[in-house]
């Protein structure tokens, strides 16, 4: 059951970036979609695990909408930060590999917060290592690994927390 | 000195060469003859949006045909130049197996979520050649992308070789067979005109060029994925034999 409702999310996700791609609406190129992307559905057995882990409510819908806000925000921020850094006439930085911690245990979730912390400038997500993520940090502000989760993962996780658990 | 000395001589002895050519530039007022005969009849002839792909598939499908040809050929040829049985790699010759590293785990679940979107992609741009940028060898490109993405994140991926050898088949083989057909439905051989124009600009437009243009997209992305199949089989076997 949940295969199958997998399946149909990876379906109805294609048909939907069909229809974008195409945009103004017709009946065939949503016909013609509507075959490719079943198609493609029933061809890619190996993403079942990670849309059968996707969460559709409402709640996970809303946050989710909200974390593209929360998001952008951190990305101009940190965007500022580094910026800043460069240009500093003394180049305050100090870069170094910190481990820190996350409660995420759905992998696409793990997934968007290895690449939340990735895109933001100043932190890149190295390696994974069951709940520890490796990140490279422009400046090692902390060493212990709650500070260092506080610092880098807990803004991001709250949101991904109740989007995909 | 006299190493620089001979530099400068044939620096400008090319200059020499290239300076006739230099000063028949001018630029383009008009379109060649047979262009110009392309871009006016092109779109009420085809019916294609794209005018590109009317010349590639329709125009000058021959050639095409041809490109397609030389692509399979190179594949054939890389085939078997670097495949390796399948049983050469079992164990039991005396060399201890090592396992590949198992990709990581970002790697494993970006592929999951990509793979579907790429192969939409892909199946995308060849479907809509004959109305935007793109057709059968970007679509199949993309598609071959997403094959190697499965590959790099999968260790334990095997191709299926029959399903990709008949899909390569199958459209090769219909590939020709419309065109066979334009010769006896229509003006010459892989003439579109087999089926009705439909309405410019929509999906169902411009012929079989759709259809060809699917095909030669199957055809490449199959081949493209077998070349990527195998070169990884050859990898994997040198790094055991090491």
């Amino acid at each position: 059951m949940k295969r199958l409702l997998a399946r149909f999310l990876i379906f109805a996700f294609l048909l939907l970036i069909w229809l974008l791609l195409t945009y103004p609406f017709s009946i065939q190129e949503l016909t013609a979609g509507a075959a490719v992307s079943l198609l493609i559905a029933l061809f890619s057995v190996g993403s079942i695990p990670i849309f059968a882990e996707m969460r559709t409510g409402p709640r996970a819908i809303t946050w989710g909408i909200a974390y593209l806000f929360v998001f952008f925000f951190e990305l101009v921020k940190s965007n500022l930060d580094v910026a800043f850094r460069v240009l500093h006439r003394k180049i305050p930085i100090q870069p170094g590999i910190v481990k820190v911690r996350t409660k995420l245990t759905s992998r696409i979730g793990r997934l968007a917060l290895a690449n939340s912390i990735t895109l933001t400038p100043g932190t890149i997500t190295v390696e994974t290592k069951g709940e520890y993520f490796y990140v490279h940090w422009i400046d090692v502000r902390a060493r212990n690994i709650e500070e260092t989760t506080q610092n880098i993962v807990s803004k991001f996780e709250k949101y991904l927390e109740v989007i995909f658990g | 000195m006299i190493k620089k000395f001979f530099t400068i001589i044939t620096v400008l002895l090319f200059a020499l060469m290239v300076l006739p050519l230099l000063r028949q530039i001018a630029p383009f007022e008009e379109l060649a003859p047979v262009a110009a005969a392309y871009a006016e009849q092109g779109p009420d002839q085809l019916g294609a949006a794209n005018l590109v792909t009317s010349v590639i598939v329709t125009y000058r499908g021959l050639d095409t045909l041809g490109e397609v040809t030389v692509l399979f050929i190179a594949t054939a040829g890389v085939g078997f130049l670097l495949r390796r049985d399948e049983e050469d790699q079992l164990p039991g010759d005396g060399v201890p197996r090592e396992t590949p590293r198992e990709a990581s785990e970002l790697l494993g679940s970006g592929s999951m979520l990509l793979f579907p979107l790429l192969m939409l992609f892909g199946v995308y741009i060849f479907l809509h050649g004959h109305l935007t940028p793109g057709g059968g060898f970007q679509g199949g490109v993309v598609i071959a992308s997403a094959m190697l993405l499965l590959m790099l994140a999968r260790v334990s991926f095997h191709l299926n070789h029959l399903i990709i050898s008949l899909v390569e088949s199958l459209s090769g083989f219909f590939y020709v067979a419309i065109g066979v057909l334009g010769l006896i439905l229509a003006a010459g051989f892989l003439d579109n005109r087999i089926l009705p124009l439909g309405e410019f600009g929509t999906l169902l437009s411009a012929g079989a060029i759709p259809i060809i243009y699917s095909l030669v997209g199957l055809k490449v992305g199959t081949e493209l994925t077998n070349v990527l199949g195998t070169m990884r089989l050859t990898r994997t076997q040198q790094e055991e034999d090491v």
